[in-house]
């Protein structure tokens, strides 16, 4: 613990100037924004304004981008509760007690115990990276290639079997990643791949534009072929000065194991590759209405039901920087874009990232306890500010946003290449969304692409092209034996699921 | 308005004052805005080296008391940006530093242009390389590896198929009569984690990526690749020093766009000369755990010479490119 508190020390001595808490405060309340707005995520929002942070100091600059990625998960909520349209993926699960909660005339309450929820998920999720993130980090430094290898690919396989209902549209988004992947020089042979010439495609395709243009420009054009931008902005008016604003004592006494359930559960899936935010919300709630006496409240205004998914989100998202930083491995679409901009700045995510660079990492997760401070006092006490948002017309919001994903890819390298790509990745995204496919596999399986292709093959190299090595070093086979029974388990529920179908058929069949 | 003439005329005096100080025929360069072009994104060792040269430039008004616009170019492994500057022949107003892919990516990919076509004026800095073994493995000098190679299969790892790295490797087996097996890495915490998992036996690195390890007891350098010890690690022997006779580092240096006048370059390498000399280079210097030792003009384009030699040799011998 003396460690730990040594560290954190010396990391809010670098997240305590002036400057660097101005940046925060821009990006907790940027991320707020972009939590809002239905459509337009995390990953979105970092990625557009990677471009923007040019002129900051590194550590700076990652504190803003962070600020927005768990700023997001406060963000998300207040639509989730008030209109019944999640923000954000990670808040689906607080619709399903929120918005019964605003029905009941108790959308203040619902807003302020979300407020702390969030607060207190995401504080006990900083206080776990502090006590994990060394750990992990120096267990890390055991693992080699064939390690590195089996756990891209166990988070690959847990997000396409666990995120999207379709297994084999989650498989092929992620290889639809693999393939964009390919483009450039080979870092095994150093052979060009698909460059067709272009000096640009060289160094690859970078993966910023292609997260803008799934998350950013798909979404959008989602959105605006659901006719959302259609719709009237929704009068909302929530005043924190009327007397049932505040929850009562008895939200606080009910939930206050919930609190906690709820921050471990979240924390552990968001550590978990390929899981993350969205799942331990789901599990947050399930857990909650499984181990209370009372299930039949829950869905129809229950506050346990709200504080379990947000204080999961919020833990989750915290939870995700643990193997980003000590493992260099993102879990999710947001976390992988959060990756791209440390390489950018030449901060090199992995067990030596906290060896070398002490001073961002600590300064980095200290920042997130302020953050967390900021987010729940703005969150408390500027709501009716950020409703105000709310208003405005989702079809005056839609150009901003093109514009700004357009400007701040092109201000990426000056490039048109990737502009264009921009665009096409934008229509992609677009299809893959009406279709059910997943845009967070493909980025995902693009940023982490390389980087399995070449531990794979210089497993192979060093194991003198046999597979072997990836059961003859200990932590690969524990690693591979988590990864076939993950494949094993797949496998068996969907039989089982096809059997009892058949079964269901059958008696269906004889009856008729 | 007479005010303005006597500034004129001050400013007139001034500079047929300064003229024989500065140079023969030099005389009024610098009068324009340097565009300074890095060719690889913020963050980078490139980016650095050049955002600390431009800041000195400006601090001791080294540039005439011109603006310089620092420009990032980025795209296929410098071959954008490098192309830019290759374009403006002859002029005057353009720059940009070099590092390891300035040779190495016209050797591997079709760019359009090479080294030949800048004007070198000085190397400011070496990219030398470190030969690294875990400091619990049994290999206490370069002669255990040899050793060890001649009954095992010896693995050593680095950064690329085609880098810096792979060439000190290869010139390192060809001197000491072994043979390995080279496992490439795709970036550089790869390349770390990959001998602190003792995937590896040995790797070769720069200095500045694996200087935290070994400051931290993990790591210890073996071997290091240029002809003289670094001045920033004295301790740590060169490979030639210990019997194995070659030498490989790669330039990070200023380049100016081809056929630049003579005066001109004259002009830039006295300047530089000064920039050297600053507390400030040597401090970034330290930090980055880069050598000193500088080479100017002609010496400049010589080393130039040599080092795409090497390189280009090793990378045919081991079959990378034709």
């Amino acid at each position: 613990m003396g460690d730990i508190s040594t560290n954190l020390m010396q990391g809010l001595s670098v997240a305590l100037s002036y400057y660097n808490i101005l940046f925060l405060v821009i990006g907790v309340s940027v991320g707020m924004v972009v939590g809002l707005f239905p459509g337009f995520g995390p990953a979105a929002g970092i990625a557009i304004l990677i471009p923007m942070t040019f002129g900051l100091e590194p550590t700076t600059a990652i504190i803003l981008l962070a600020g927005i990625y768990y700023g997001a998960m406060y963000g998300g909520t207040i639509t989730s509760i008030l209109i019944n349209t999640p923000g954000e993926s990670a808040t689906v699960a607080s619709t399903l007690d929120g918005y019964p909660l605003a029905q009941n005339g108790r959308a203040g309450p619902a807003l302020v115990m979300q407020a702390l929820a969030s607060f207190v998920g995401g504080t006990i999720g900083v206080i776990l990276i502090c006590a994990f993130t060394p750990a992990l980090a120096k267990f890390a430094s055991s693992f080699g290639p064939s390690e590195y290898f089996l756990i891209v690919m166990l988070g690959l396989l847990l997000l396409t079997t666990m995120m999207g209902d379709n297994l084999l549209k989650g498989i092929i988004s992620a290889l639809i990643g693999f393939a964009i992947a390919t483009v450039g020089v080979d870092a095994i042979s150093g052979a060009q791949r698909f460059t067709f010439g272009s000096p640009e495609l060289i160094g690859g395709i970078y993966f910023v534009p292609v997260a803008i243009g799934l998350f950013g420009i798909g979404e959008l054009l989602h959105c605006i072929h659901i006719g959302l931008h259609k719709k009237q902005g929704e009068k909302l008016k929530v005043s924190f000065r009327s007397k049932d604003f505040w929850p009562d004592m008895k939200d606080y006494v009910e939930s206050k194991f919930t609190f906690f359930r709820g921050s471990i559960i979240g924390f552990v899936a968001g550590v978990l590759p390929g899981s993350g935010a969205t799942i331990g919300s789901i599990l947050a709630y399930s857990v909650e209405k499984k181990v209370s006496s009372e299930p039949e409240k829950f869905g129809k205004g229950e506050m346990r039901g709200l504080v379990a998914p947000e204080t999961a989100n919020n833990a989750a998202s915290a939870g995700a920087m643990v193997p980003l930083i000590s493992l260099g491995i993102p879990g999710s679409g947001a976390t992988a874009v959060l990756l791209g901009a440390l390489m950018m700045w030449g901060l090199q995510p992995g067990p030596t990232l906290i060896v070398n660079q002490p001073d961002f990492v600590w300064g980095l997760i200290a920042s997130m306890y302020l953050g967390n401070m900021m987010l729940v006092l703005i969150s408390i006490l500027a709501i009716p500010l950020f409703v105000k948002f709310l208003d405005v017309p989702y079809r005056l919001v839609v150009p901003v946003i093109v514009v700004l994903c357009m400007v701040g890819t092109y201000a990426l390298h000056s490039s048109m290449i990737e502009t264009w790509l921009l665009i096409l990745t934008g229509v992609l995204g677009f299809g893959m969304k009406s279709y059910g496919y997943s845009p967070a596999a493909t980025v995902l399986a693009l940023v982490l692409g390389a980087m399995a292709e070449n531990t794979f093959l210089q497993s192979l190299i060093i194991g003198d092209g046999s597979m072997k090595i990836f059961i003859e070093r200990p932590i690969s086979l524990v690693l591979t034996i988590i990864l076939l029974s993950v494949i094993f388990f797949t496998i068996l529920l969907r039989v089982k699921k096809m059997l009892k179908n058949r079964k269901l058929n059958a008696a269906v069949g004889a009856s008729a | 308005m007479k005010l303005l003439k006597k500034a004129l005329l001050v400013g007139a005096v001034a500079s047929l004052a300064m003229t024989p100080l500065t140079g023969t025929a030099a005389s009024g360069y610098p009068s324009k805005q340097l565009n300074y072009t890095i060719a690889f994104g913020p963050g980078g060792g490139n980016d650095l080296m050049s955002r600390t040269l431009v800041k000195i430039l400006k601090k001791y008004d080294l540039f005439g008391g011109q603006n310089i616009r620092v420009e990032n170019r980025a795209g296929g492994s410098g071959a954008i940006g490098f192309n830019h500057v290759a374009k403006q022949k002859g002029n005057p107003y353009h720059a940009s530093s070099t590092s390891g892919n300035f040779l190495g990516t016209p050797i591997v990919s079709d760019t359009g242009w090479t080294y030949k076509d800048f004007t070198p004026i000085a190397l400011l800095a070496q990219d030398a390389m470190f030969l690294v073994v875990r400091s619990d493995s049994k290999f206490k000098t370069l002669k255990d590896l040899v050793e060890y190679a001649k009954t095992n299969d010896l693995k050593i790892g680095g950064t690329g198929a085609a880098g810096p790295e792979r060439v000190v490797a290869g010139l390192f087996a060809e001197t000491a009569g072994i043979k390995f097996t080279y496992v490439p890495s795709q970036d550089d915490g790869g390349l770390i984690t990959s001998l602190t998992s003792s995937s590896l036996d040995a790797i070769v690195a720069n200095p500045s990526e694996v200087s935290g390890q070994v400051a931290a007891g993990n790591f210890i350098p073996l071997g290091y690749s240029e002809r003289k010890r670094s001045t920033v690690f004295p301790d740590v022997p060169t490979f030639a020093e210990q019997g194995y006779d070659f030498d490989f580092a790669l330039p990070r240096g200023v380049v100016l766009p081809g056929d630049v006048p003579t005066e001109i370059r004259d002009w830039w390498v006295d300047t530089l000369k000064k920039v050297v000399e600053t507390p400030e280079w040597n401090e970034y210097l330290e930090t980055k755990g880069l050598s000193g030792n500088t080479i100017f003009g002609d010496e400049f384009a010589i080393y130039l010479d040599k080092t795409d030699k090497d390189f280009r040799g090793v990378l045919k011998r081991i079959g990378v490119i034709k």
